[in-house]
Formats: structure tokens, C-alpha cells, sequence
């Protein structure tokens, strides 16, 4: 009798454990898993940049030509980097890891040099596709001149203007080569009735709260604003003590009260920005121009008379053209020690990354199965039509391919889009006019401790001097403000280390 | 008492005790097992060190969190919004109960409790985002009302004073309706005796309500709002954080928003903790203080 009590209440011990265990269990997997051993099976965790999860037909096939296993942990962009961190606070990082970009590299410094991550310059030689990778960019990326990453290459500059050039050949406008003529174009389409609708429905440029990949730091090149540090007096200095930010400021705050500029930009989403372009609502975007496809495919479904042009070399008002430069990498890989145990491990993954630069595979990845998702004509790949299904099976696997087309061998695009073909050959331009960044060699140690935070002080500042809601004073305030609580320490730190 | 005795006590009434079971073990594993890493929060935490490895620091965090700039601007904003939900929020769904209590038509009160409790079970993503744009100067449609009455647009969501407003009324629009039941619960409860007896005493509608339901439902109303400041500083991080921007930021950053950035979009493991420690202290301070203030009313409190 008082065993059989007893044992129920272990039975109901043992259910509410089971319960709760089932509960944290699966937290856990989601949050990912430990390594699992000898690098032929291993996970990835990659970003996700379109609203789903693909299904596995590339994935498959990878797995079968590179002889491994691997499981995906698609996390969505917008939350990247928290995922990241909460992965790396739990100590539940996968084998290999993407970093979101630039920003997160330099996060995840003192880890690197707490030698958290596997140094990979030392076996690079013995890989006969990742010996190719650009050296030039690879320095971007070494810390101590330690390689702990490999990239994923990205054009140096895609950077420039979208339009409607139906609306331009409306009015009659040229395409905009000086920042004068480009705000010109941004009054005409506000005032001047450029779809001739007869209503007061359209607006210039449709931007976005984003300050380096809306309009607003791609415009300031186009002014001669350093990219990100730049060299005033011999010393290095922040973008935003130099004159020509200013000028970009006030060139902001022209359209915002002229209503040039959707009014709402410092909170309108990507999707929205975009949306007032494709619906016809505003006739100019800054980005990067080889959005054009994508823009033009919704557009057109919408409005089958829209015609778009890209236009890059705008020079601002000393006559000069720049555009700012990334280090040519858009994300990079990582191999935490606390996942890949062994250096066995490690090169068997190394293994795996080096066939993904095998033309086959980076084809497979990137493009897809020819025939299904893509053509082949001249020698370059023509995606499919079907952008629904490219979206569905292909795209999301761009997020693990390395390497570029020059060294991992895959097809340069073709495109049966005028535009978009346009946009390919200014990005390649873009190359002789670039501004880069001086710090990326660079190391502050208060900047990769606060470089964050205090951007933020600069970021407020800014989008609060263009909507009118702090002047010119406020603004130097909030320089100050950024110098004192930890910028000057900044400032001595990226010099000193020249 | 003696130790045999409260076991005695425990075996007598042990399916009791395997009752609490479940939630006992809910509070131990996720919320006292993980103050656990409150640890971390007077260390220099390194995740790859563990909480054994990592170098102590003290109160190098706290004091970091005291000298700043932003802490007072974060402590009052996260005041100011907890007063807007005691003083403006928390009365609302007592009001809504009783007036709803006096409709007499029992297929429109339901309609109309249905109705408004209906929004609780949307995200606040969806909340704002409908806000968003209703309010948008770019085409949304209150400010194309304004604009043909011949006003001039007003920037809702670009600066600090509408930003509390906005906060506290789509909380009302969202929570209100969900905060009835429990007083209507309480209300039909009263003994319709009393009710019977105040007529005939000559008491109309009003008086009913005042002297009747209102005493009877005071203990709930009391438990509610000392369970309420207790989570003083619990504002709803997701509400917040929606609609935190550049512009407003001087008067929508609190605890909750300051922490996530702070923490896991930037990394700050330690910092973020000693902030998140703080507010808690705080929480609890304010739970003592509301509990002691109702038993000096000759209230029940909640212990």
C-alpha cells in the first residue's frame, strides 16, 4: 500500500521531469549542438536573407559530391546577431560559424585573440582551392597577422542610383552626374508630376532607417566623406567630424523639409522603402544597383510600363566622384575550438569549404542544377525565370558558398535584363573610384568594447539633424558627447596603432 | 513547531503537496536556478572561461551603470511608463467591468467582452505595426484625415511627446478588454442579497455600484495592483522595443530595451546582467514596499 503511494509519487517525479526535460531538450537543439566528432558530419550556421527555409534537392546534392554531412541552422537575418551571441554566451556555437558582417568580425575580436577560434592561415597551402583566395582580402581579415576566418567575396562597391527613367524621359531630365542635378531629379519627381497622373501622388528618393546601407552613406561618398575614419590634419578622425558629412546632413535635411524624401524614412523598413519605389510612389533609390532585378520584377507585375536605369558616377560639389568600399568580403566563416575538438576534424571542414570552391559545387550553390535554375550561355549562367522557385531552392545556399567567381571558379551571371546588365558593368567601375575604410587593419580596444554604443550617439544625431529635430549645435553636442564618453580613447587608440 | 510534527503534517496531506509539485519545480528550474548567473554581472565574463574561470571585477559594472549619462534618463523613463500603467491603465478595466456589470442586456455585454478582450491575443508586432500605418506621414491615414480638416501633419512617430501617449493607449486598446474578466469574475460573485437590501433602503444604480460592488471586489483590486507593481519594471520590452527609435529615445529607453542592446546585439554579457540585477532589486523593493502599504491599510496583501 505505501509502496504503490510511493511510487506514484516517483511516477509523477519522473513526468513533470520528462516534461520540463522535453521542453529544455528542445531549446537546446534549436539553440544548436555541440560537435559531433570527425568533421565529416558537421552543422553550419548561416544567415538566412529570404523569408524561408529552403528545401534540401541543392543541399543533397552538395552533401553527395563533398562526401559529407551537414545540417544547416538557417537563422533569419534580422536576428542574426543575437542568435550569434546567445550561441557563443551558451557556449553552443556549431563547427562552423558565418559572421554577420564586418561589425560582428570586429565583436568577436577578443575572443579570436583569447584563441577561442582555430587559426586557419597555417593549413590554407595545403588546400588547393583556398591557396586562391585573394590576399588582398584576406589581410583585411587577420588579426595579429593570424587568418582565423575565410570570406565570402562581395564586389568592393555595388553602390548607386536606381531611377524611373520612363519619369526622367517624361520630364525630359538627363541622368544625374553631380549631386546638384540628382537633387533636381528629386524635386522634379516630387513636384513636377513625372507618372502625369495629375495629383500630387509621387516623391524623390525613398529611403530607409538604415544610415550605411540606405542612401544616406552611399550619398556621402558622392560628397568626398571618408568611409567610416578618414585622415584630417595627419590624423585619423570619425567621418562625422569632417566638413563633408555635414554637407551631406544639410543635403538630407534639403529633401526631408521639401518633402523630397519620405517623411518617415528613420523607421521605414527595407520592404517599405522598396515598396514606395516598385508601386510607383517614388521614382529613386540608393543602394545597391544590382537590386535592380528584383525591383523590376515586382514592379513590372504591378505596372508593366516601369522602366528602371542605374547611374553610379554622381560627383559632388568639388567635381570629384568616390563611393565607399567594403573590405571585399560581405560575411566570413568561423571554426569554434569549443566544436571542432581535433585538427582532424578542422580539415576535414576545411575539406568540405575547399570543394564548395570547386566550380561544380560553387555552381550548385550559388546557381543551382543547370537546366532547372539556370542556362548556361557564353560561358555564364542565366537564372531561371522562375524567380519563386530560384528564391525557394537556390538563394538561401549563396549564404555558404567562399571565395568569388575569379577564384572559386563559379559562372559570372549573364542577365537578359538591360539594367541589371548595366549595373554588373558600374560595379566594376565603381572599382577605380573607391573610398576605403583605413581602420580595417586597424585595432582600438575601446572600439571593439564600445564602438557600438557610441555609434549610436552619431546615428540618433543624425537621422535627429535631418528631420529638423536638433540643429547644427546639437549635433557637435552629440560629437562631444561620443568624444567624452570613450570616442577620444578611440581616436588615440586607431592612431596609435598606424 | 517540531520538525516530526511538519512532516506529519506534509505526509498527511501529500497529494496536496505532490499538487504544488509541478509549480514548485517551475519556479526552482527557471527562476531560481538561473539567479545563478547574477554571478556574472561582478565579473569580467568571458562565455568560452565559464562562470568559474572568469575574472572578478567587483562592482566595476554597476558603477559603470551609475556614471553614465543614460542612467537616469532610462530610470525615469522606466518610472514615468510604469506610472502611466498604475495610474492610467490600471484603472481602466475596473471601470469598463462595471459599467459593463450595469448592462442589463446579457447578448450585448457579451458581444462587447468578446469584442475587446479579442485584441490580447494579437502580437504587439502587429499592434505596431497597424499603428505604423495609421500613422505614417508618408500616406498613412490619421494625418490625411488631419491634413484635410487643415491642420497641419503631426510626426507621430518621430518624436518625444507622442511616444507615451502612443505607449499607454495601445496597451489600453490591447490589455483592457483582458483585464475585465477577472473583475467581472469577482463582481458576479457578490451576493445579489445586497443588493436586494440596498434597493430597498433606496439606493439608485449609482449608489449600488458604489457601496456594494466596489467594497466587494476590493481585495481583488488590491492583490492585482500589488501583483501589478511588482512588475514595475517588467513594461513589456517587446512593446517598447518596437517602437523605440532615433527620435524618441531620449523618453522610450528603459531596462528592458537598454539591456537587449547592450547584451545581445553588442555583447556586453556582464554589463547587461548588472543592469538586468538592478532592476530586479528594484522590482523588489517596490513589491515590499506596495505589500507593506496594504497591510497598513488593514488590506490583505499577497504574503
Amino acid at each position: 500500500m505505501i509502496n504503490w503511494k510511493k511510487e506514484k509519487l516517483i511516477t509523477v517525479l519522473l513526468l513533470s521531469l520528462l516534461v520540463f526535460a522535453g521542453c529544455s531538450s528542445d531549446s537546446a537543439s534549436s539553440e544548436g549542438t555541440g560537435g559531433s566528432g570527425d568533421g565529416d558530419s558537421f552543422t553550419v550556421m548561416a544567415n538566412l536573407h529570404s523569408p524561408e527555409v529552403p528545401n534540401d534537392k541543392i543541399l543533397e546534392i552538395i552533401e553527395e559530391e563533398t562526401d559529407k554531412e551537414i545540417e544547416i541552422q538557417w537563422v533569419p537575418d534580422n536576428n542574426y546577431e543575437d542568435r550569434l551571441n546567445t550561441a557563443f554566451a551558451t557556449n553552443s556555437l556549431p563547427e562552423a560559424v558565418f559572421l554577420k558582417n564586418q561589425a560582428s568580425f570586429i565583436q568577436f575580436r577578443d575572443a579570436i585573440e583569447d584563441e577561442q577560434f582555430w587559426e586557419v592561415g597555417q593549413y590554407l597551402d595545403e588546400f588547393e582551392n583556398l591557396a586562391k583566395l585573394k590576399d588582398t582580402v584576406l589581410d583585411n581579415t587577420r588579426i595579429n597577422g593570424n587568418l582565423y576566418t575565410l570570406y565570402q567575396g562581395r564586389p568592393l562597391s555595388s553602390q548607386g542610383l536606381i531611377y524611373r527613367k520612363d519619369w526622367a524621359e517624361n520630364l525630359g531630365l538627363e541622368v544625374p552626374t553631380t549631386t546638384d542635378e540628382f537633387m533636381e531629379m528629386a524635386r522634379a519627381f516630387t513636384e513636377d508630376d513625372p507618372n502625369q497622373s495629375g495629383e500630387d501622388d509621387t516623391f524623390g528618393l525613398t529611403d530607409r532607417s538604415d544610415l550605411v546601407y540606405g542612401a544616406f552613406k552611399t550619398v556621402a561618398s558622392w560628397f568626398g566623406t571618408p568611409n567610416n575614419w578618414g585622415e584630417k590634419d595627419g590624423k585619423l578622425m570619425p567621418e562625422f567630424m569632417f566638413d563633408e558629412y555635414k554637407e551631406t546632413l544639410d543635403f538630407f535635411k534639403e529633401m526631408y523639409d521639401n518633402g523630397y524624401i519620405n517623411q518617415d524614412f528613420p523607421v521605414t523598413s527595407k520592404t517599405d522603402q522598396q515598396e514606395f519605389f516598385k508601386n510607383g510612389t517614388a521614382g529613386m533609390y540608393v543602394g545597391s544597383m544590382g537590386d535592380v532585378v528584383s525591383l523590376n520584377n515586382d514592379a513590372i507585375a504591378i505596372n508593366p510600363d516601369v522602366e528602371f536605369d542605374v547611374q553610379n558616377k554622381i560627383a559632388g560639389p568639388d567635381g570629384e566622384f568616390g563611393v565607399w568600399s567594403i573590405p571585399g568580403y560581405g560575411s566570413l566563416v568561423m571554426f569554434p575550438k569549443s566544436s571542432v575538438e581535433t585538427e582532424e576534424e578542422l580539415l576535414n571542414i576545411l575539406d568540405f569549404f575547399n570543394q564548395m570552391m570547386t566550380p561544380e559545387i560553387a555552381n550548385y550553390s550559388y546557381w543551382g542544377i543547370e537546366g532547372e535554375h539556370y542556362e548556361v550561355v557564353d560561358d555564364r549562367a542565366l537564372p531561371s525565370d522562375d524567380k519563386a522557385l530560384t528564391d525557394r531552392e537556390v538563394k538561401p545556399y549563396m549564404a555558404i558558398g567562399i571565395g568569388e567567381p575569379e577564384t572559386n571558379g563559379r559562372y559570372e551571371s549573364v542577365f537578359n535584363y538591360d539594367a541589371k546588365e548595366k549595373a554588373e558593368e558600374l560595379t566594376k567601375e565603381n572599382e577605380d573610384y573607391l573610398i576605403e575604410d583605413p581602420t580595417v587593419p586597424l585595432y582600438s580596444k575601446t572600439y571593439v568594447d564600445d564602438g557600438a554604443r557610441l555609434q549610436e550617439i552619431i546615428t540618433d544625431a543624425t537621422y535627429n539633424y535631418i528631420i529638423g529635430q536638433m540643429d547644427e549645435a546639437g549635433f557637435d553636442d552629440a560629437v562631444e558627447n561620443w568624444k567624452s564618453q570613450g570616442g577620444d580613447a578611440i581616436i588615440e587608440e586607431f592612431n596609435a596603432s598606424e | 513547531m517540531k520538525r516530526s510534527e511538519t512532516w506529519r503534517k506534509i505526509k498527511r496531506n501529500r497529494l496536496l503537496y505532490l499538487m504544488i509539485l509541478p509549480g514548485l519545480l517551475y519556479f526552482l528550474i527557471y527562476k531560481y536556478l538561473p539567479m545563478y548567473g547574477l554571478i556574472i554581472s561582478f565579473q569580467d565574463y568571458k562565455p568560452y572561461m565559464g562562470i568559474g574561470g572568469s575574472e572578478w571585477v567587483g562592482f566595476e559594472h554597476f558603477n559603470r551603470l551609475f556614471a553614465s549619462s543614460e542612467f537616469w534618463m532610462i530610470f525615469k523613463n522606466t518610472l514615468v511608463l510604469f506610472a502611466l500603467q498604475i495610474f492610467v491603465f490600471f484603472p481602466i478595466p475596473i471601470i469598463i467591468s462595471l459599467m459593463l456589470n450595469e448592462v442589463r442586456h446579457s447578448f450585448f455585454k457579451r458581444g462587447v467582452q468578446t469584442l475587446i478582450y479579442i485584441p490580447h491575443f494579437m502580437s504587439w508586432v502587429v499592434i505596431v505595426s497597424i499603428s505604423y500605418v495609421m500613422l505614417t506621414l508618408d500616406g498613412g491615414i490619421v494625418n490625411a484625415i488631419i491634413e484635410s480638416f487643415g491642420f497641419q501633419k503631426i510626426n507621430f512617430l518621430l518624436n518625444d511627446d507622442w511616444f507615451r501617449p502612443m505607449y499607454i493607449l495601445q496597451v489600453i486598446w490591447r490589455e483592457a478588454g483582458w483585464g475585465t474578466i477577472i473583475f467581472l469574475a469577482a463582481i458576479t460573485a457578490v451576493d445579489p442579497q445586497l443588493y436586494e437590501a440596498a434597493r430597498m433602503d433606496g439606493a439608485n444604480r449609482f449608489r449600488q455600484m458604489w457601496h456594494i460592488t466596489l467594497p466587494a471586489i476590493r481585495n481583488v483590486i488590491i492583490v492585482l495592483l500589488i501583483l501589478k507593481i511588482g512588475d514595475v519594471l517588467e513594461l513589456g520590452f517587446e512593446h517598447v522595443y518596437l517602437l523605440l527609435n532615433s527620435s524618441n529615445r531620449n523618453v522610450a529607453e528603459i531596462f528592458d530595451t537598454y539591456v537587449y542592446v547592450a547584451g545581445l546585439q553588442q555583447g556586453q554579457f556582464s554589463y547587461s546582467t548588472a543592469v538586468g540585477f538592478f532592476k530586479g532589486a528594484v522590482g523588489l523593493v517596490m513589491v515590499v514596499f506596495a505589500n507593506w502599504l496594504a497591510k497598513r491599510f488593514n488590506e490583505e496583501g499577497i504574503y
